[in-house]
């Protein structure tokens, strides 16, 4: 059992004269999700391609599974699966067939497809055809056809993208669940929320370069402002105050906020992965 | 780690699958099947014979076919005599018809709704010859006299000449005198299947087009489902499987042709149209719908939607057409057709079931249309990987 489950060294990769990876390196292990967050045209998409095999690797290294990628490679992709951005299903068939069908060209004669539809909540529209389906149903149909070989390496690009909550969540759920089978799940989003909630550790992407790669939790702490908003309705309005912790009067004018008349509402002033996005690279996760 | 899938097995999954697709492209089913149900429908409605005898109307004579019979016959000419050279003018003219009964022939105007008896039959007449009164025994005397003669305006100027001879001829013999000239001694030798009394019908020489027809709607079919898996981007949910683009390709080339065939063995079956050599037959047809399968590829790869993929689909039949057509006009296409790709196929079809022609008269057209089928084939299998690999 090898100890990573993605090893990129200095990758680097460029469309003609546009150089958009400018050497990025991570890992994943086994059973750990890594976010990759970034605004579109970062390199989130280009690192999965050519870690799928869709796009030749030219300069630096990348290994899946202590394998060298390379385009066509049937031992490699026997252990992965792909969760595309664009929803490139079969719609005249149903979502039974694609997963039937998918599972065949992995040599998987008894998949047990009405189980894998049932767990993504689609059992009871299986002979539907696919063309007939929502977009959060077809996302979901995706991430279920990521998982028809049990893949020990899971790549999932914007998999919740402009889903309802409702979907989103069953994703999210299927994805912490892939991980604690032990699968290595590299997930690109631009939805901080999500790269929250789910990932054990976020890298930053932006422009072709990784800016940070550490949890949630680290990136926060190294990079956020520890404060408490305190908001207090007075005869004149509502008035707000920011109390820092890490300041040395902090337990002091906490607890004469708390005490004060009027008290609303106290919020931690914890830092989101936007913000510190923001404040590293300089742009927003949006566009 | 898991046991490798056998590239068989992968290829025979995608061929499966497009089948399954096809089938279910309502669009594609119906005009498939819709062109199918035409070819057939067609070629059993096309004239399955073909008369070639040219009606000659004649007045003024008591006795034609006595006076004429012979030379008449020696033209290709049948008889019509006519009561009046009135009726045989207004009758080449189209502005009465005549009707061939036991009593003679009648002479109706057009549009005329004058019963006619049991069993009286349209005779075509196209040509005319108003003899004057007294002919016979004015030529035999000797005398100056005038023949009118009346041609439709379709009337080829050769059959013309031919009727001023015929009134020569008639002139000799009914004055008792020899032609003038010895005919000369003639020696027919006849290449290939000799088709004298039995012309090749409308429904014969049709016969290639309509397999080529269907194998045209196949190279549309085909184009657009190689189109709608380059542009929903399928293919490249297939390709970080274990399949290869190569496997992709295979089974493309694959449904393209046993479709083509399929359809080409329905249609030849339908029309009765399997023999003399069935296992020439099904070759040049399997070559032909790899031939397809082929441009299917270039043409399925080179678009960007429905309407492009039309167009080019278009682009690439228009040429692979004109062998096709030209058959039916035998004499009219220019050597330069020889060149396309469909040319072989369509002259195999046509020697084969036209003309009869076995192996080994055929091997030469077989070869040069393997040629093109290993041609067409490798250009569309290399343009459409290198659509595939830059999605």
């Amino acid at each position: 059992m090898t100890e990573t489950a993605i090893r990129v060294e200095d990758v680097r990769f460029s469309y003609g004269n546009l150089e958009v990876l400018h050497g990025i390196s991570f890992e994943v292990a086994p059973g750990e999700i890594l976010g990759f967050l970034g605004p579109n045209g970062a390199g989130k998409s280009t690192t999965i391609k050519i870690l799928t095999g869709q796009l030749p690797l030219k300069t630096g290294r990348a290994q899946v599974l202590g394998m060298e990628v390379t385009a066509d490679d049937p031992v490699v992709q026997a252990q992965i699966g792909v969760c595309f951005e664009e929803k490139n299903l079969y719609e005249l068939m149903s979502g039974r067939e694609n997963l039937r069908f998918f599972a065949r060209l992995f040599g998987i004669k008894d998949l047990d497809a009405d189980g894998l539809l049932r767990k993504v909540g689609l059992a009871d529209r299986a002979r539907d055809p696919v063309g007939k389906y929502s977009k959060g149903m077809r996302q979901r149909l995706m991430m279920a056809r990521a998982l028809v070989n049990k893949p020990r390496v899971l790549f999932l690009d914007e998999p919740t993208d402009g889903l309802d909550p409702v979907s989103s969540r069953a994703i999210r759920t299927l994805i912490k669940q892939e991980a604690d089978r032990g699968a290595a799940v590299l997930l690109t989003t631009h939805d901080m929320f999500e790269a929250d909630e789910l990932s054990d550790r976020v890298a930053f992407i932006n422009e072709g370069r990784i800016h940070a790669i550490d949890t949630p939790e680290n990136l926060k702490l190294k990079h956020g402002r520890r404060a408490v908003k305190v908001r207090v309705r007075e005869a004149d309005g509502v008035s707000e105050q920011s109390v820092s912790l890490d300041a040395a009067d902090a337990g002091e004018r906490l607890g004469a906020a708390v005490r004060a008349p009027g008290l609303m509402t106290i919020h931690t002033e914890e830092a989101t992965l936007e913000s510190i996005f923001v404040e590293m690279t300089g742009r927003g996760l949006e566009g | 780690m898991s046991r490798p899938v056998s590239r068989l097995a992968i290829v025979g999954a995608i061929v499966r699958k497009d089948l399954v697709e096809y089938g279910r492209d309502r669009l594609w089913v119906f005009l498939t099947s819709l062109v199918l149900v035409v070819v057939i429908a067609l070629f059993w409605l096309l004239p399955g014979d073909v008369d070639e005898s040219i009606r000659l109307g004649v007045s003024g004579l008591d006795d034609p076919v006595g006076s004429l019979g012979l030379a008449a016959a020696e033209e290709g000419l049948v008889l019509v005599s006519f009561a009046s050279a009135g009726d045989l003018e207004r009758v080449v003219a189209g502005e009465a018809d005549a009707w061939q009964a036991d009593g003679g022939t009648l002479v109706r105007d057009r549009g005329s709704s004058e019963p006619l008896p049991a069993g009286a039959r349209e005779a075509d007449v196209v040509i005319g010859m108003a003899f004057p009164e007294g002919f016979l025994e004015a030529t035999a005397a000797g005398e100056q006299t005038r023949v009118t003669v009346y041609v439709d305006g379709s009337v080829p100027a050769e059959i013309r000449e031919a009727m001023a001879g015929l009134v020569r001829e008639l002139a000799f013999a009914v004055a008792g005198h020899p032609l003038p000239v010895e005919a000369p001694g003639r020696v027919f030798v006849v290449l290939g299947e000799d088709r004298a009394g039995n012309p090749e019908s409308p429904r014969e020489g049709f016969r290639p087009v309509f397999v080529f027809m269907v194998l045209m709607m196949e190279l549309f079919a085909m184009a657009a489902l190689i189109a709608r898996e380059i542009q929903e981007r399928t293919v490249t949910a297939v390709l970080v499987t274990p399949a290869s683009v190569g496997d992709v390709l295979a089974s493309k080339g694959i449904v393209g042709a046993l479709s083509g065939l399929g359809q080409a063995v329905i249609v030849l079956a339908a029309i009765n149209s399997l023999r003399p050599h069935p296992s020439l037959l099904l070759t040049l047809l399997l070559l032909g719908s790899v031939m397809v399968a082929g441009t299917a590829m270039l043409a399925g790869s080179s678009g960007r939607d429905f309407m492009s993929t039309l167009f080019w689909g278009m682009l690439y039949m228009v040429p692979l057409l004109i062998p096709a057509l030209a058959a039916l006009f035998p004499g009219t296409a220019s050597g330069w057709i020889r060149v396309l790709p469909s040319y072989p196929l369509v002259r195999g079809l046509l020697d084969v079931q036209v003309h009869g022609a076995g192996w080994a008269d055929t091997l030469p057209d077989l070869g040069v249309l393997l040629a093109w089928c290993v041609a067409l084939f490798t250009a569309g299998w290399l343009v459409l990987r290198r659509k595939v690999q830059a999605l």
